[in-house]
Formats: C-alpha cells, structure tokens, sequence
C-alpha cells in the first residue's frame, strides 16, 4: 500500500509527471529539505512491505503502513504508524506510534516503539527507511530483553506458541 | 597549592587555624591553665600566641582549586598524557576523560593494550571511510553535494558538512555533558569527536558550553576533587584520603564534610547527618515523592524517575550504566537466572527477606515519635540559629568592637585576642552542640548507660557553653558601653579566658566520647573508670577527624606547681586558697 503525501511548509508543491518524485517549489528549513529527499528516496525505491507519505501538508506529520511479515503472528495484518519529526530532525530521533493495536513486547500501551535507535541510539545519519526497516525487523524478531510490556516478554520466552496465537489473534481483531 | 594566607583569611571564622579540637600532644601539653593573674602578659604575648595556635593546627588534607588552578591542572594532565603516550592533545584529553581524568589509569590502559584503547575510546590511527578524489562530496545528514572545502570529517573520515557538523555538535552539547564523548554521525562508526572538531565548527556560545562540561568534568569525573557545595562557590577542593578527617574549610569561608558533602558536622557520622536532614527538610513531601518514584542510578546515585514499563534502565549520558530497575543490579547480570530479563527473581526473594522494607519502616517509626522527634528538632535548630547570631557577633567584634575596646580600655589589640578566641570557640561548639542532638535522636533507645553518659556530657558541654556564651555576650556589654577604663576588664579577662578553655575541654570530651561510639560505657551500664578520668582531659592527642582512642590525662598532670586544685564539676583550675569554685560556686572537697 503506497501513501503520497502533499508539500510541507504550506508552500506550493507539485508532482513531477516523469519522475513521479515531489518536487518543492518553495524554500524549507534545512530539516525540511531533508524530510523531502527522505521522501523522494521512499518513493523511488520503498522498502519492502513498507511505505509512508506526509498527512494531509504536514510534511512533519507522516502516516506509514507495514504489512505484516508471512510466517510472523503478524502476517497479512496492515499496521499503520504515525510519524512525528522533531524541529530539530535529523538531529532528534522521530515519533512512531503504532495507530494500529498490536500485541508486542516493543510496543507500549499507547502504540509508542521502544527501540534503541528512536531513543540513546538514533543518529542523524539514520533515515526513515532505516526506521521502517527496524520496526519491521523487530516485528519478525522481538526483544525481550528490552521490552516495555513484561508481561508479553514474559510469554514470548515461556511459551512461545502461545504469545503467537494471542499476536495472530489481535492482528485479525484489529490489523485486518 | 595555596599559600596558608589564601587558604585561611585572617577574619575567616571556620578557618583552620582555629581547629578547637586537634589535640595538642602527650609531649607538648598545652597550659590552658596558668595563672591569668599574674601572667597574663606572657599569655597574651603576640609569639606565645602564635606558636600556641601552631602546636595545634593540624595537617592539611586538601586543597582548594580557583579555576584557574583547575584549568592549570587539567592543561598539565593533558600535557603529561600528551607527551608521554605522544598522541595529540586533542586525543590526550578525550583518553583523560574517558578515564576519569586519572593519567595513572591512562598509561596503564594505553601500555597494555594500545589497540584495545584506541577501539574503545575512539581514537583511530587511520580513516576507515576513503574520500574518492572528487571535487564534490555528498555529505551523509544532509544528503546534498558539496565542494571538499566546505565538508570536514572526523578521523573516520565520513564526511558532512559545515552546518550538519554544527547542528550535530549544538544538539549533542545543548543535551547536557553527554557530548563530551560524542562520536562521528555514522551508526556504524565510533570515531571520537574532540575539542578540535567542536572548536572548528561550533558556535561561540555552544564552544563556551563545551569548555564548562569540559572543566566540570575535571571535577566531577575525578575521585579526589568535589566543588565546594556552597551556593554561589566556584572553588573545588581537592582531597587526600588518610587522615579519617573529612572536614574541608572552603576560601568562601564555608566549612562541609568531604565524604558527604552536607555541612560540617562532626563528631557525628555521615549516615546519621544524611537521615536527619531527610527528616528535616522542609520538602519532605517531594522526598517523599522521590523515595517513592525514583531511585539512585547504583553507580552514579543521581535519582532516576521510571516513566516507561519496562525494567532495563539506562542512565543519562556520560553515565549510561544499564541495570535492572527492580534490584539496581547490573542488567548485564539479568537473564534466565534471574527469571528473565523481565521479572527479577533476586528482587523477589531480597522483598520476602525484608530487605526493602528498611525505608518503609524507618518512616514509620518517625511518625509514631513525633514528639520525641520535636525535642530534638527544637534543640537542633535553635543551636544552628545561635551559630548564627554567633557569626554575625564574632564579624561584629573582628570589624568593630575590638578597635573600640582597645580605645576605651587603653589596651592593644593584640592582648584583646581572648575575646575573639571566645567567639570562635562559642560558634565551633554550637556546630557540635547541634550535630550532637541529630546524635541523641538516633541513638538507640534500649543502650540505657550510652544514653545515660551520652546526655551526661552533653549536659555538660552545653551548660559549659551557656556560661562562656553569657559571658562573651551580655558581660562584655558592659565594657563596649563603658566610658573609659574600668578595673574589673582584667578579672573579665581571666574569667573568659577560663570559660573559654573549660567549655573547649568539655566539647572535647564529647566529641572523643562520640567519636569513640560511647565505648567508654562498659556493659554493666556504669561508666568505666576510663570514662570517668576522660571527664578531666585537657585535649585530645588526635587529628580533628581522628577516630583513634585519645590519650586521657587526668587533670593533675597538666599542673604545673601545687597552687592550683581542680574543681570536680567544671573542671576550673582555681587557686589554692580558694574554698569554692570561682567559675561554677561549688565547694571544694
């Protein structure tokens, strides 16, 4: 599932027909012309299961989706994320929540992602598509030595086919 | 270090110098006693004086750093490091820092296992990322192409450009001292970024910050150096270890405890100052709120709040200890031993033993006694705001009463040092006297004959310290008031002078009583014939901070003629043709 997204900045914006590549046609802040080629490069060459755009003109405020890895509790669940960039991006992490419920150790409560590479890891030389390829990663593979939900890590490593089935059964509830 | 003038300002009133109980020894016993009367010349004589207040002064174990001198130290560390490692400056002090500024602990990594170090630490001796031989380079934040003049690289050799370098370097150090081990940009590299780097491409404002977290470092980061806690104080006190005796006076006049830096407090234990300022401040509340929602990073000790659901905590930067928020273990400890990573076993079994129950327990016991508590609180407080009112009188004196005595009683100044010495002597012993009530309240309530001599002493110290206090204050009055020369100015000075030495044998006594943990107190609950003769004991032959027994001389041995008898209550050296005791009116036996 592919999202485009508008301009940012509340400049004028326009899709470039042979490209098919945002093209800016007003001046952005340095954070903001980074967001952009973050965005050409997503739209280029996306991820695998993976794709995200600007909501609405925001170019700060993204909405992204994954699809749920085959051969994962998570399979054939469309999960969409909402991201947020820091003024200061690329040098403060981004914010990913989980817009869609789902039954992980990684993933607090409220949607938030914990993982090292969002918080004490991040670098400003990390991008979007590096970010979506971590999430999907610990969605294949949890890590429940940093989980932010015991209880779920818990089960993960005391009863595997169980914290499966309950993951699979969310993702038909709440991701499908 | 400094000279003893810088250290110790003449009108500093915690001064060393005036260091009431640094024993003078078995070999020179210090006369406390002569006869006032018919030498009180020699006594006040300036040399006499002088070598009276040197035979006690003890050694000094610590030095106070401006920063200058701070600067200075770390300039010269880097240097040395720098010059025998024969690395770059830049590279020295990255090393320095990354091992707690100790040069020991540097040579002996660096001899060890220079390769290792360097990994770590971040130094490397190569790039690891080859610029081609273009003319235009893509810098890895930004994404954009520019010309190699405007694009710079850490020894890594990844290269960014001038304003992704300073947006990278402003954010990292506006985040706190975490940037004073920042590394290259790349998620794969850990090339160390240094001084060099920040110089070059941070702001003025963001280079001043990097300068202070640098200079704190130094400090902070160093086992033997602490800032003196006093507000508004930029001096730092380098310490050296031995002595037992944490007692550090500041050049701002502020006198603190090195081990745990609250105010000096001795003859009393850290552990107990630490539990009774707790229970005394005035935000009992919030550390109430701090106890229940926070807990000490185990290495670093600075508080830290859990505001996610998971255990694993990871300190602030340049800290990064990671441990388990449960049993402030390590977290690299954690795994299926523990109960996994995410239930902690050890946590369960120290709650089921009641390890963690202490604190509960603690706050428990200090709201059932209440009252008991105010007694002490009273007594604690209003001894700290006598200090107080002592301070402000002794400035008063040093800055104008002593040069209008001197005019009104026709006598220098030198000879109106007993005055002074009173004053320095009554602000010293109402710290002790204070402390010794945060003493009285933790001391446990079944040791009866502890308690017993406990408030025995204290007793008498603070009834000693009531009449000198009286006489420095109200009786002096008479004299600043006085018109001209009165008669009575040298019975005064005998009386002071005598006060002066009797409170300081009875603080004395209590501060090696208390020192000694009561020991003299034997387990039948009498106090021990040791115990008794201590009672009468000129000075202790120890340090002020010394924990070792003192040697205890009965009054006898310091008399120097058969002219004198001991009074047995005040411990007053009065004439032989005396019948009662000229300072506290008993009678002779």
């Amino acid at each position: 599932m592919m999202i485009s997204g508008g301009g940012g900045g509340g400049g004028k914006s326009s899709w470039s027909s042979s490209t098919s590549s945002w093209v800016p046609t007003t001046s952005v802040s340095a954070s903001g012309k980074r967001i952009q080629r973050e965005m050409v490069e997503l739209n280029n060459d996306p991820p695998p299961d993976c794709s995200a755009g600007p909501k609405g003109d925001n170019l700060y405020h993204w909405i992204a989706t994954i699809i749920g890895t085959p051969e994962t509790p998570y399979q054939g669940g469309i999960f969409f994320l909402d991201i947020k960039f820091p003024i200061d991006y690329p040098f403060k992490p981004p914010e990913v929540v989980f817009k869609t419920r789902i039954y992980h150790c990684n993933v607090d409560p409220d949607g938030r992602v914990s993982m090292g590479i969002l918080k004490d890891d991040w670098s400003p030389a990390l991008t979007i598509t590096k970010v979506l390829l971590e999430v999907r990663s610990i969605m294949t593979n949890p890590d429940p030595y940093n989980a932010v939900v015991p209880g779920i890590a818990h089960l993960y490593s005391g009863d595997r086919a169980k914290h499966d089935d309950i993951a699979a059964e969310w993702t038909v509830r709440f991701a499908k | 270090m400094d000279s003893e003038d810088d250290m110790h300002d003449a009108n500093d009133v915690e001064s060393l110098d005036d260091d009431f109980y640094s024993g003078e020894t078995e070999d020179a016993p210090m006369d406390y006693y002569s006869d006032y009367d018919d030498e009180a010349d020699d006594y006040f004589d300036d040399a006499d004086d002088s070598d009276r207040v040197e035979s006690r002064r003890p050694e000094q174990n610590f030095t106070i750093l401006r920063e200058l001198d701070i600067r200075q130290r770390q300039e010269d560390d880097i240097a040395r490091v720098a010059a025998v490692l024969s690395i770059p400056r830049v590279s020295a002090s990255i090393l320095l820092r990354h091992y707690n500024w100790s040069v020991s602990k540097v040579h002996d990594a660096w001899f060890a296992d220079e390769d290792q170090v360097r990994k770590t630490v971040g130094l490397l001796e190569k790039p690891v990322f080859q610029n081609s031989n273009t003319r235009e380079l893509t810098c890895g934040i930004c994404f954009e192409m520019y010309p190699r003049a405007r694009v710079e690289s850490a020894a890594c050799g990844h290269p960014y450009c001038y304003s992704c370098w300073a947006g990278y370097i402003g954010t990292s150090i506006n985040d706190g001292p975490g940037c004073l081990v920042l590394r290259c940009p790349d998620p794969s590299c850990g090339a160390a970024v240094g001084q060099d780097m920040i110089n070059l491409l941070a702001s003025d404002e963001d280079k001043e910050k990097y300068d202070r977290y640098l200079l704190r470092s130094y400090i902070e980061d160093n086992k033997k150096t602490k800032w003196c806690p006093a507000p508004g104080c930029e001096y730092a006190v380098t310490f050296d270890a031995g002595s037992g005796n944490y007692d550090v006076s500041c050049l701002c006049s502020y006198s603190f405890c090195w081990n745990c830096t609250e105010e000096a407090h001795r003859p009393v234990d850290c552990g107990t100052v630490s539990k009774w300022i707790l229970k005394n401040s005035a935000e009992s509340e919030n550390m109430n709120w701090i106890l229940a929602n926070s807990k000490p990073c185990p290495k670093c000790k600075r508080p830290i709040e859990k505001n996610q659901g998971c255990m694993h905590m990871t300190c602030t930067p340049p800290c990064k200890f990671e441990f388990c928020w449960l049993c402030l273990g390590a977290w690299s400890d954690h795994g299926e031993r523990t109960g996994g990573f995410y239930a902690c076993n050890r946590y369960e079994a120290a709650k089921q033993e009641g390890v963690y129950d202490e604190t509960e327990r603690r706050r428990e016991m200090a709201k059932n006694s209440l009252e008991r508590y105010t007694h002490y609180y009273e007594r604690w407080a209003s001894n700290q705001s006598s200090r107080q009112k002592a301070l402000a009188d002794l400035h008063q004196m040093q800055t104008v009463h002593i040069e209008k005595l001197s005019d009104t009683q026709c006598q220098p100044e030198s000879q109106l040092k007993f005055i002074t010495e009173a004053w320095l002597q009554i602000v010293e012993c109402r710290r002790v006297l204070k402390w010794t009530y945060s003493y009285g309240y933790y001391l446990p309530e079944h040791e009866h004959a502890k308690k017993q001599f406990f408030e025995y002493l204290q007793g008498e110290a603070e009834s000693g310290l009531e009449r000198l206090h009286q006489c420095a204050e109200k009786e002096l009055q008479l004299f600043l008031n006085a018109d001209g020369p009165s008669k009575e100015f040298n019975d005064f000075r005998t009386k002071l002078a005598g006060l002066t030495s009797v409170t300081r044998n009875y603080f004395e006594n209590l501060v090696r009583a208390l020192e000694n943990g009561l020991a003299d107190v034997d387990s039948n609950g009498a106090a021990s014939s040791k115990a008794t003769s201590s009672k009468n004991a000129a000075g202790s032959s120890k340090g002020r901070g010394g924990r070792g027994k003192a040697t205890i001389r009965t009054i006898s041995s310091r008399m120097t003629d058969d002219n004198h008898w001991s009074c047995e209550h005040c411990t007053y050296a009065n004439v032989k043709s005396a019948t009662t005791c000229q300072m506290c009116n008993q009678q002779r036996r």
